[in-house]
């Protein structure tokens, strides 16, 4: 023993770790957006990409998870962008641009010796799957199942790919090239496609069966419904919306007049009046609920109404009456009003007695809505009122059928067809090789409170550019024009990253104890010293610590 | 953030023996960030005598010289003439004591050391209280804080000292003010000390769960919450004259800062009222310093 | 060379040879003169010192402590209510076994403000782990200085040297200063075993429990007993380089003495000349001067008044509520030898009261007169 007190040793021996009741620990949660994208886009990450001018890194991280970011930038609802956190603080952000842009960079700085590595991989696993349909579902089940090794290839009953994508899209929102690439992308893995190939009049689905491993069924909603009033089956001036979008689509553009009526209040609607519009006619859009109720895309509408569109809400028709010439259609209809709310709380509209007039038009177009045409199944692939009945794991009725999108009743928009699709192509893969589907726990999902907003500044956002009213309503230059690069990399840097640790090192900075360590990936906290103050939670931004009971 | 802070190993071994969400520690931390191994610490009595570990450990990796309460200024200023004897100029010596070792008992001794422009680094790490003992007020102590010995009805009736106006008015080379919750610019005030002659003081806030009656976790925002409300302005005084705010605080209402700790439980309305005015007038007061 | 010097500066001319590396201090009567004196010295670059002209003893000490734990030599020097006031530190030294030396002009305690001298402000100091050397001339101080950072810097505990205030802090008298390079020789330069160092890092002072705090205390006695021999080689060594000595105690024409008076300081000085004279008449008197206070030289004192009759202690110093102190300590020294010889305990010169031949006479005749002391404490020429 020393004469006086001195050291002898550090402190190390101390682990004051004992003293925990709580511990820290780091772990990602899932961010709010990615929760909402039904394909299950890893927003932060690829935000955090672009932020840092990694165009091509975020791209491939987006087609990890979704092989359409060039259409689903331009024509997703982006369901990301009405949960992300950001919205509450500030303005939420421009997720929607910031992957088209990402697409749009990687599309025009594409290799093309991307192809042949990606062909070496084809048909591994030596099994085979038929996927039926090549829109968003279908195509989405290929490139899923094609990149984890097996052939697959795809019966089309038209002539072209992309389903809805192609036939239901104005060329002003989606450009036919865009589609394209990704298209092309997608068959480049060695997806064969056959084109012009019916199921049930070209092909029968039990030769298919016999054939292929899996079948994934995906094959839309392509029948127009009815109005179901009279005067509807009249004249060729009545026409169904998808047909008109069709024709369009294939350049056949079908004769309208100058005053067109379109019924209906869903992102068809828009597309037909602003498609008419560009025609040179005077589109008139008839709904039956208020503005606020319509199911289209706001910023749809918003440009609609900037274009002129005319919009009659709370109108109904009632009865088609032709005039002589078979020219001129006098539309009957009537006033409604929002009744009581319904079971899911959408209140329905109920008619104003007498209030009946009449709209002037020379053609008419329905668009309120398309159902699949399911005819062609076998009796064992059993359906119900939305379409082809299937589970969880898109599996229907029948061994080794699967469905998804649009013919199986999954909500009606691209990117559920798109998760419908890579759901279908993971279900199959364990039904291949026998597993069964894992119990997945409920995520952890961040919410606004989480958060540590003093690490942010409310600031400044970034308006997607798109072309005035006067350069876009006379022909069918796409419209929105997305992000600049560098306004892409503004509005990427303002996510808050939600859940996902990007390495900000609040945690190493602010332990009092020195227990937080960083690697390469992540932190490691050091739990011989950590006391469990919870600091590193607490200063987390972005709630990638979280806390849990020490189990004594 | 651009982070400078490295993930241990440096001046100070795990196993000291802070509070859980100690302020001090973090102060220490961040100081000898910046100082680095070529230092001597001089350590007032204060929660860092035991922090610092008991005989025969110590978690400081540099040589630590524990000492009495009121003499953390004029040991280290002994310190640094027994150096300089010996021809060592490197070596920077630091004086390390808390709010009721600078405020109160050691005012003195650390007046005399600015007096004479003792060439040392002055720290103190201030929770407002003498925490080491219980929680005893201490003249760093708010206006309106419980302590121990402002129990009940009698909760601390006179503000805060302002030390580093006291030590302006010496006019001391460098005296600043820093936060543990924004490291960069107390460890920017640490390297600027560092970079001058003379005695330099810096004044770090630094919450205490125990004796604030606030949860660990909320230390940081506390020490955070205190710059942004202007209670804790960050500023630093060159030569007793040049004054310049190192951060322009939100403006934050005070009552965002009290309702964390439990020490300030007992405020009414009208008592929050009365400190948010006197945290104005003071902000006031101190822009004047600036724009003078 | 011999020089006239008054106390106060045979204190800083010691200070001088021992070549002090910090010098931290605060102005106080009667010890100004020191510290002025160490401040020429150094202004003239004489003496190459830091000195830290501090705002109070307090820092005064606090400094020496910094200085000598970083390495160096260090020096001070207090008095009265400067020493009182550094009191704290003086354990926080002792405690660090900081080899600090400090010479305190000894002055009496107020209030009422009284600047003269008395040893109640070092005396109050007795348990603080100092070392206390009580000396009798300037020439016995200036030597003393420098053996006392001998003894300190070999036992690793610090030395407070005594000198009464005015008496000798004012008074000149002719003093040998001794060549400098003989006292290179005889005090080597400083070289500690511990100190702050960056290139060896260590924590000093760290909170002690009661597992380790009991034997650090052991060492710290230990290393009090060992200074009593350490004090003795230290001055025996003096005495081969520079011819004189003082003892840690003095026997003073004890041979066959009845009575042994106990002194310290300059009442020492006075009482040889009341000696000298007694024994011309034929008394059989003697005088022992207790130099080292602490550690006690128990053993010494012992073997220098086994044979007296009686014992007769002046003490210029009282603990109130006893007496004085180093009455106490003598007689408690005694005790356990079984040889209770009659201790008489006798108060004078407080707060600097002349203690003349004629008090000191009569100290002896009322010894000599009684067989026993009865009251334990004797006020001398009390005019009450």
């Amino acid at each position: 023993m020393p004469y006086l007190a001195v050291s002898l040793a550090n402190t190390e021996a101390n682990l004051t770790g004992n003293w925990r009741s709580v511990r820290p620990v780091y772990k990602n949660k899932v961010p709010p957006c990615k929760n909402a994208c039904p394909a299950g886009e890893d927003i932060p990450l690829y935000l955090a990409l672009i932020s840092k001018k990694r165009f091509k890194e975020a791209w491939k991280r987006i087609i990890e998870s979704n092989p359409f970011p060039g259409v689903c930038g331009r024509v997703c609802y982006h369901p990301c962008e009405r949960e992300c956190l950001r919205g509450k603080f500030d303005k939420e952000i421009s997720i929607h641009s910031i992957e088209r842009l990402a697409a749009d960079y990687a599309h025009s700085h594409s290799r093309k010796d991307n192809k042949k590595r990606q062909r070496k991989g084809q048909g591994k696993k030596g099994k085979k799957v038929a996927i039926i349909g090549a829109g968003p579902a279908g195509l989405t089940c290929a490139y899923f199942l094609s990149k984890m090794g097996y052939r697959v290839i795809i019966f089309e009953a038209s002539s072209a790919t992309g389903g809805m994508l192609r036939q239901g899209i104005p060329e002003y929102r989606l450009p036919k090239k865009i589609l394209d690439k990704e298209i092309e992308y997608i068959l480049d893995l060695g997806i064969k496609v056959k084109n012009n190939t019916r199921i049930g009049t070209d092909i029968d689905i039990e030769d298919i069966r016999r054939n292929y491993n899996a079948i994934f069924i995906a094959t839309g909603a392509h029948k127009n419904r009815k109005l179901l009033i009279p005067g509807e089956d009249n004249s060729h001036r009545i026409i169904p919306g998808l047909d008109f979008l069709k024709g369009q689509n294939s350049g056949h553009n079908k004769e309208t007049g100058e005053r067109v009526a379109i019924i209906g209040g869903g992102n068809t609607a828009i597309d037909i009046a602003r498609s008419v519009l560009r025609q040179g006619t005077k589109p008139m859009l008839i709904y039956r609920r208020s503005r606020e109720e319509m199911p289209a895309i706001e910023e749809e509408i918003h440009q609609a109404e900037n274009e002129g569109i005319i919009f009659h809400y709370l109108t109904s028709p009632t009865d088609i009456i032709m005039d002589e010439e078979g020219k001129k259609i006098n539309l009957g209809c009537i006033r409604m009003k929002q009744g009581e709310p319904d079971k899911t709380g959408r209140r329905a509209p109920a008619a104003i007695k007498g209030s009946n007039f009449i709209i002037e038009a020379d053609s008419m177009i329905s668009a309120i809505g398309e159902d699949p045409d399911l005819s062609f199944l076998p009796a064992d692939i059993k359906t119900n009122k939305m379409g082809i009945l299937i589970d969880a794991n898109n599996a229907t009725t029948l061994e080794g059928v699967f469905a998804g999108g649009d013919a199986a009743g999954e909500p009606r928009s691209v990117i559920s067809a798109i998760g419908s699709g890579k759901r279908g192509a993971y279900s199959i893969d364990r039904y291949l090789k026998g597993v069964k589907s894992e119990e997945i726990s409920k995520p952890s999902i961040v919410q606004y409170e989480d958060l540590n907003l003093d690490y942010f500044e409310k600031g400044k956002w970034n308006e997607p550019l798109k072309l005035s009213v006067e350069d876009r309503i006379n022909d069918y230059k796409e419209v929105n024009k997305g992000f600049s690069a560098e306004m892409g990399i503004t509005e990427a840097s303002r996510c808050f990253s939600c859940g996902i640790c990007n390495m900000c090192d609040n945690c190493l900075i602010f332990c009092p104890d020195i227990t937080v360590v960083r690697k390469k990936k992540g932190y490691e906290i050091n739990y011989d010293y950590c006391k469990g103050c919870l600091i590193c939670v607490e200063e987390c931004p972005r709630s990638a610590m979280t806390s849990i009971e020490e189990i004594k | 953030m651009e982070n400078h802070i490295r993930s241990g190993e440096g001046a100070l071994s795990h196993g000291y023996t802070s509070c859980a969400g100690c302020g001090a520690a973090l102060a220490m931390r961040y100081t000898l960030e910046v100082l680095g191994k070529e230092t001597i610490v001089v350590i007032a009595a204060g929660c860092w005598s035991v922090i610092a570990g008991p005989f025969p450990y110590s978690a400081l990796n540099i040589p630590v010289f524990h000492t009495a309460f009121e003499t953390a200024a004029s040991v280290a200023a002994g310190v640094k003439a027994g150096l300089m004897k010996q021809g060592d100029t490197n070596t920077h010596v630091l004086a390390w004591a808390g709010d009721g070792g600078t405020f109160d008992i050691g005012m003195q001794a650390l007046s005399g050391v600015v007096e004479r422009n003792e060439d040392i680094i002055y720290v103190c790490y201030d929770n407002e209280a003498y925490m080491n003992t219980g929680i005893q007020r201490s003249s760093s102590t708010p206006w309106g804080a419980w302590t121990t010995t402002t129990p009940g009805d009698c909760t601390k009736a006179r503000p805060k000292k302002n030390m580093v106006e006291i030590l302006a008015a010496h006019r001391i080379p460098y005296a600043a003010t820093a936060s543990i919750a924004y490291p960069h610019d107390l460890m920017e005030k640490v390297r600027k000390a560092k970079e001058k002659n003379g005695t330099r003081f810096i004044h770090i806030f630094t919450p205490c769960p125990a004796g604030w009656k606030s949860h660990p976790e909320h230390t940081i925002r506390l020490a955070r919450l205190g710059v942004e409300t202007r209670i804790f302005p960050l500023y630093e005084v060159e030569g007793g004259i040049i004054y310049r705010i190192n951060r322009i605080p939100k403006g934050i209402p005070v009552i965002e800062y009290l309702k964390l700790q439990g020490r300030f439980r007992h405020l009414l309305e009208r008592d929050v009222e009365y400190i948010q005015r006197n945290v104005d007038a003071e902000w006031e007061r101190l822009q004047e310093k600036v724009r003078e | 060379m011999k020089k006239v010097l008054m106390g106060n500066h045979a204190v800083a001319y010691g200070v001088l040879l021992a070549r002090v590396g910090v010098i931290s201090a605060y102005p106080i009567t009667p010890q100004t003169t020191i510290v002025e004196k160490l401040s020429d010295l150094c202004a003239r670059g004489e003496l190459n010192a830091k000195l830290i002209d501090v705002e109070s003893e307090h820092s005064a000490m606090a400094g020496c402590i910094g200085a000598s734990a970083a390495g160096v030599r260090t020096f001070t020097a207090t008095s009265s209510q400067g020493l009182a006031l550094m009191h704290e530190l003086l354990h926080w030294a002792a405690g660090a076994r900081l080899p600090i030396v400090m010479a305190n002009v000894n002055r009496a305690m107020g209030p009422p403000w009284n600047i003269w001298t008395d040893q109640n402000d070092s005396l109050s100091q007795r348990d603080t782990g100092w070392m206390q050397f009580y000396c009798e001339s300037n020439q016995e101080v200036l030597d003393t200085v420098i053996q006392a950072f001998k003894i300190s810097e070999k036992v690793l505990l610090p030395s407070m040297i005594l000198l009464d205030g005015f008496f000798l802090s004012h008074t000149s008298e002719p003093v040998d200063i001794p060549d400098q390079e003989k006292v290179d020789s005889y005090l080597p330069e400083y070289k500690p075993k511990y100190k702050l160092d960056v290139k060896f890092p260590l924590s000093f002072g760290n909170l002690t429990d009661e597992n380790y705090y009991y034997e650090l205390r052991y060492k710290m006695q230990e290393a009090m007993e060992k200074a009593k021999n350490i004090a003795t080689e230290v001055d025996a060594e003096f005495l081969s380089t520079f011819g004189r000595s003082y003892g840690i105690v003095e026997s003073y024409r004890c041979d066959n003495a009845d009575l042994i008076t106990v002194t310290s300081g300059t009442i020492s000085s006075t009482t040889r000349v009341v000696i000298d004279k007694l024994r011309d008449k034929g008394k059989k008197i003697g005088m022992l001067k207790i130099k080292m206070f602490r550690p006690f030289p128990v053993e010494d004192v012992r073997m220098a008044l086994e044979n007296a009759k009686k014992v007769a202690v002046i003490d210029r110093n009282i603990s109130f509520g006893n007496g004085g102190i180093f009455c106490q300590e003598v007689k408690s020294a005694m005790y356990n030898t079984g040889n209770h010889i009659p201790v008489f305990g006798y108060i004078a010169g407080l707060g600097g009261r002349d203690v003349t031949p004629m008090v000191i006479e009569d100290i002896i005749d009322f010894t000599m007169r009684h067989d026993r002391p009865g009251d334990d404490i004797h006020w001398v020429g009390l005019k009450i």
